[in-house]
């Protein structure tokens, strides 16, 4: 077992770090300073990356939950606590790098606009699955509970998304994002996507190991204890 | 089928006795909604002079975080007595314990907002008869109540239970709670009917999702 | 080239961050991998 994970594991390190480092030249080099709003535009590919990855993460979880309370695979248990920590990490990012483009661009911190608010309830959402998981008096009952959190929480988000863009449209949005997108501005959003989707798929996999680990310990605790 | 309404109609008969006998819960989460909105009236201290603008957003506060507070108590009961390993002894579906226990969630939080309503909407010097703000309350508690007993479930199997909940709560029913605040906010501006109807399908769609969900994932959380 | 300060932040955010998770992971394994071995020198001591 261990031999094919470390090949896997070298494979998407290898690809992980050619695809970071094209899509850090595509987003310094490659890519034209935007008109509007200069330099500071660049956060915005890994910005919007890491947020598609994120999502990609709970969707993980989310199948991963369905797929754990139907067979019972500690393996599955795993990949569905490990995608929910990556997308918890990945959503804080976000939210650090959302105000960190805002401010020069627009002038505050935070707008409460539906793709920012859904963000933070999305973080909130997650936040309570793990630490539902993290208190949970035994690990079964943190495998099960976490498992109908994610299925719920997940089934949650479009409704959060829907209502809080209703909300917005009474008001007047602070912000008109410009225009479209340029063909090289997409393309160095597409390879973004790409190194971070293998980055989150790299994560994924070791924390789910470290998680299989975490179970074998406590079997072989009890097998001690005979 | 008559069965299972008996079945459920027992364990929301017997919750609701023991709770009449002492009223303990229903009369602290009353008090409880009534400081939330005494505090608020500091908070929104230019409010005053425009109470439509703050109040529906204070009503609803106080009905969620009083309403969370209830909900801690649908399976503290249980756990206390260990009824709950009783109840599952009993050939019941497990879906049938979560309907049980939705009946009495909603009876509860129906109870406490059909109370601090009229209490609130004549400290907001608000008129008093709004027979929409009634349908609205009864959707939201709705949401509310399946969302609560599920996690209730949950909640009270974790350390930190008592502040587990509300954090698994609120983020989850900020539809309801936004939309609620949104639908109150036209009745009180006296909007027309067709305003509010995006609002009050979002309460019923999340109401009937949430009611399906909660049912069949409901057994996973109690099986032991 | 106003506002560099703010690319360089996040993209600094971005890094440390994924960075610290990857360390952190790193020295988790090492210490459970070791913790494993410990245990199953253990129960395979007192069989011999």
């Amino acid at each position: 077992m261990n031999d094919k994970h470390v090949l896997r594991s070298n494979v998407l390190s290898g690809l992980g770090l050619v695809l970071m480092i094209a899509a850090l030249y595509m987003v310094f080099i490659y890519v034209p300073t935007e008109k509007h709003t200069g330099v500071v535009q660049r956060i915005f590919y890994f910005h919007v990356s890491i947020a598609w990855v994120s999502f990609l993460a709970f969707f993980i979880t989310f199948i991963f939950s369905i797929l754990y309370l139907w067979k019972r695979t500690m393996r599955w248990d795993a990949i569905a606590h490990a995608s929910a920590e990556a997308g918890i990490i990945f959503t804080t990012l976000v939210l650090i790098t959302g105000p960190i483009w805002a401010k020069p661009v627009w002038g505050v911190w935070w707008t409460w606009d539906a793709r920012l608010t859904t963000s933070l309830v999305l973080w909130l959402i997650y936040i309570a699955y793990l630490l539902v998981r993290a208190y949970a008096t035994e690990p079964a009952r943190g495998a099960r509970f976490g498992a109908v959190i994610g299925i719920v929480g997940f089934i949650d988000v479009p409704i959060v998304f829907l209502v809080v863009n209703l909300w917005r449209t009474q008001h007047p949005t602070t912000i008109i994002f410009e225009g479209g997108l340029t063909t090289s501005m997409l393309l160095a959003l597409l390879v973004s996507i790409a190194a971070f989707t293998t980055l989150y798929v790299l994560l994924v996999f070791q924390s789910a190991c470290l998680k299989s680990m975490e179970a074998d310990i406590k079997y072989l605790r009890s097998v001690q204890a005979e | 089928m008559k069965s299972l309404f008996i079945k459920i109609f027992a364990i929301f008969w017997k919750d609701l006795l023991t709770e009449l006998r002492t009223k303990e819960v229903v009369t602290s989460v009353l008090v409880f909604a009534l400081l939330v909105i005494v505090i608020f009236n500091f908070a929104f201290s230019t409010g005053a002079s425009m109470p439509e603008l703050v109040a529906p957003g204070v009503l609803w506060v106080a009905i969620a975080f009083g309403g969370v507070l209830g909900f801690n108590h649908i399976f503290t009961v249980e756990k206390g007595n260990s009824r709950l390993e009783g109840l599952m002894l009993c050939p019941v579906d497990r879906a049938v314990i979560y309907w049980g226990k939705l009946a009495g969630s909603i009876t509860f939080i129906l109870a406490v907002s059909l109370v601090i309503t009229p209490i609130f909407l004549a400290l907001f010097n608000l008129p008093l008869l709004l027979p929409l703000l009634a349908l609205v309350i009864v959707l939201a508690a709705l949401g509310f109540a399946t969302v609560g007993t599920l996690f209730s479930a949950v909640a009270i199997n974790t350390r930190a239970r008592d502040i587990m909940l509300p954090i698994l709560f609120l983020p989850i029913t900020v539809p309801v709670i936004a939309s609620a605040i949104k639908v109150t906010a036209l009745i009180l501006a006296g909007s027309p009917w067709n305003e509010m109807l995006i609002w009050l399908q979002i309460i019923i769609a999340f109401d009937i999702i949430y009611l399906v969900v909660s049912t069949l994932v409901f057994e996973f959380v109690i099986e032991e | 080239m106003e506002n560099m300060g703010y690319l360089f932040a996040a993209y600094t955010i971005i890094w440390a961050v994924v960075f610290g998770y990857v360390v952190f992971m790193q020295r988790k394994q090492r210490r459970l991998q070791r913790n494993i071995d410990l245990l199953r020198e253990s129960i395979d001591k007192p069989k011999k």
